[in-house]
């Protein structure tokens, strides 16, 4: 039994690690040797020729920039809204609210290609089109989130609000004093995902920015699957150097994660 | 990004299904004759296409004062995801976009107001462009395009294996004959004719072509014409003799290429690209003779790709977008510049008679194969497309693995695809 869980641990270990060896391994050739037979093994010492050739056919440095201020401004920006709407849908006592949280739900079960083409007019309308704020601002109320950050409150015992009340704070400051912070860990989860989906939006950013110089990490390397050439050498490199970020995010914020999505697991 | 696609084209279908406004016309171009060109045009393009605009377009800007061309590489993979969207919205596209041949029918049947009808500039030119390419232009209501490149096939051999076979390349005129080389040539080398990927229908169509028809003749389903069972019945053949390398999609036939697994390749001028770029070490081993044709003096060439260049309904600067699609495709300097520097094979027929089809190619052991492309452009087989080639394609692609896999009936299958065929678009079946 023992041996037949460790054979099972390895064989789960080679199957997440190789697709990334490979990762590597295609960043480092020329994208000509990734055709010869047998492929390439081990990494080859073309890695700084690919970052040159990357950066002068989609101007990657640029590009990264544009990606992770982007990323982080909605992360910020969603987090909040998220954890606002999750509070007052799980802690304010109004008509409707059954109804307005069953509307936020309802939206997550609406595909998001069935929006594509009113979300785009809209954008139109106002002038959007090629511009950061039409690939930040139409996502911030993310029904996900404020589902997740409700379900944290719900637990949030009243008697702790009440006597911050009582100790004359506002409602802005109750939430930034005393809820945001024991909510910690369901935030930590909440930030890797908002960054997540945003780091790796593709379609939306593809149909929304027409000018190079504002393009995100996704859509530019999507210029490097052409016509009867396939840039895969600069696709590796890209997707690699574009994981670097994730990794961080994610290490900085898993404590919390793992601790959120444990949260609720042995409560009553 | 698969879950996007699906998605759009179910944005697409929808549009079909509310059908029931009065028909729209595409809007004719106006040009007036004393209007300055001037002002901004924004260009979308994808690949070595993008490249060749940038780097002309600050030469039409030096030309005409006045005059900005932006040109953004749109990437060709999502590309009509995004023009998609921009003709179903109505707004968001530029002045000029690029488009695929086999595009254009499905958006100037299911978008007719979204393109600018360029008849009354551009018919003059009719003569002067790629017969095959200007008909899949052209639908009975207008011209939805300007002819760019176009991508004459041949019938690309490596020289090693048919000297080991003791085969003159040039003797292959006819299928028959290819088959016979190809069944010596397996015996010598142990190579097989051709690269397909029998899953699809790329060379299916291709041969299609070659005999001068699409899938649909006069709007009626035509994948089980005489042809047709002709262009695959050659498939089956090919493949109960085993002289088919099946390889999965483009990956596959690069390596399989790559890897020297086949004699020949039936493709387009465009595949020297493909060859130069991914494999310099096989320089001096490939060469090129036209396409065998179906019997002695029938057609030895056909098309696989090409684009054209189309002004959306959208543009507010008709005036300034046609002069750049004047200045840049009808014309020879331009054609023979972007044939140079980015191996555009030019569309324009004029441009071909340049002496740089003339210079012979170090990589194809010297010898002049643009010449040989060049020669065949105008011989390309015209043939009808529609808005329903993609469904032909899907039901198709069916049809042809079911004949060069299972082994079926060439005749009974494509029988099996009109009839679906027919029931699908409501078109009737070509007697």
């Amino acid at each position: 039994m023992r041996r037949l869980v460790w054979v099972l641990a390895v064989l789960g270990a080679l199957v997440s690690v190789v697709p990334f060896y490979w990762m590597i391994v295609a960043a480092t050739h020329d994208g000509s040797e990734l055709f010869a037979s047998p492929p390439p093994f081990l990494p080859g010492g073309d890695l700084l020729n690919n970052i040159v050739k990357l950066e002068e056919s989609v101007h990657f440095a640029r590009v990264m920039a544009t990606s992770v201020w982007t990323a982080l401004v909605y992360t910020a920006l969603s987090s909040l809204v998220s954890a606002m709407c999750g509070y007052g849908l799980a802690k304010y006592r109004f008509h409707g609210r059954g109804l307005l949280l069953g509307v936020v739900l309802a939206t997550m079960m609406v595909p998001f290609q069935v929006l594509l083409v009113p979300l785009f007019q809209m954008m139109a309308s106002i002038g959007w089109v090629d511009t950061y704020q039409a690939i930040i601002i139409p996502f911030l109320a993310n029904s996900f989130g404020i589902f997740l950050m409700r379900q944290a409150f719900l637990d949030f015992p009243d008697e702790l609000l009440e006597s911050g009340r009582l100790d004359g704070a506002g409602d802005m400051r109750i939430f930034y004093r005393i809820v945001l912070p024991v909510v910690r860990p369901q935030l930590g989860a909440l930030v890797i995902f908002t960054f997540m989906s945003q780091w790796n939006s593709f379609i939306w950013p593809l149909l929304m920015l027409n000018s190079e110089e504002r393009y995100t990490v996704p859509v530019a390397l999507n210029h490097l699957i052409g016509l009867s050439h396939v840039d895969y050498a600069g696709l590796m490199l890209g997707a690699f150097l574009a994981t670097l970020p994730l990794m961080l995010v994610f290490l900085v914020f898993q404590r919390q994660f793992v601790a959120g999505l444990l949260g609720g697991a042995v409560k009553g | 990004m698969k879950r996007a696609i699906a998605g759009l084209s179910l944005v697409l279908t929808a549009s079909c299904a509310t059908g029931g406004v009065p028909a729209k016309e595409a809007p004719k171009i106006t040009q007036s004759a004393n209007a300055k060109v001037s002002g901004n045009i924004e260009i979308w393009s994808w690949d070595v296409a993008a490249k060749a605009l940038q780097r002309l377009a600050p030469e039409f800007e030096k030309a005409n004062p006045g005059v900005k061309v932006k040109v953004t590489d749109i990437g060709y993979d999502n590309a009509y995801d995004k023009i998609t969207v921009g003709l179903k919205s109505g707004a968001g596209l530029p002045d000029i976009i690029t488009l695929e041949d086999t595009a254009i029918p499905g958006y100037a049947e299911n978008f007719p107001d979204g393109l600018v009808d360029l008849t009354p500039v551009a018919g003059k030119y009719k003569a002067d462009f790629d017969p095959a390419k200007w008909q899949a232009a052209s639908t009975a209501k207008g011209l939805y395009a300007l002819p760019w490149d176009s991508a004459p096939v041949g019938l690309y051999y490596r020289r090693d294996y048919f000297e080991k076979a003791k085969v003159d390349p040039k003797s292959l005129t006819t299928w028959d004959d290819a088959v016979k080389a190809g069944e010596k040539i397996k015996q010598a080398t142990g190579k097989r004719l051709f690269v397909s990927d029998l899953a699809s229908v790329a060379t299916f169509t291709t041969l299609l072509q070659q005999l001068g028809q699409g899938y649909f003749v006069d709007g009626k389903v035509a994948v089980n014409s005489p042809d047709a069972v002709r262009a695959l019945t050659l498939l089956k053949t090919l493949k109960d003799k085993d002289l088919l390398q099946n390889e999965k999609g483009w990956d596959g036939r690069v390596t399989a290429t790559k890897q020297g697994k086949a004699a020949t390749q039936p493709t387009a001028a465009w595949w020297s690209g493909t060859l130069t770029a991914e494999m310099p070490e096989l320089s001096g081993k490939f060469g090129v003779v036209p396409l065998p044709a179906f019997e002695a003096g029938g057609s030895r060439t056909s098309a696989n790709g090409g684009s054209a260049l189309s002004i959306t309904a959208q543009t507010k600067n008709q005036q300034t977008a046609w002069a750049f699609l004047d200045w840049l495709l009808a014309g020879k300097e331009r054609q023979v510049s972007m044939m140079r520097t980015e191996a555009l094979f030019p569309a324009y027929l004029p441009a071909l008679t340049d002496p740089l089809f003339d210079e012979p190619q170090p990589y194809f052991g010297g010898e002049k194969v643009n010449r040989l492309f060049a020669d065949e452009v105008k011989e390309i087989p015209p043939v009808e497309l529609t808005g329903d080639d993609k469904q032909a394609e899907e039901l198709l692609k069916k049809a042809v693995s079911a004949c060069l896999l299972n082994g079926e009936d060439p005749k009974a299958v494509l029988d099996g695809a009109a009839e679906q065929l027919a029931a699908a678009t409501q078109r009737e079946i070509a007697p």
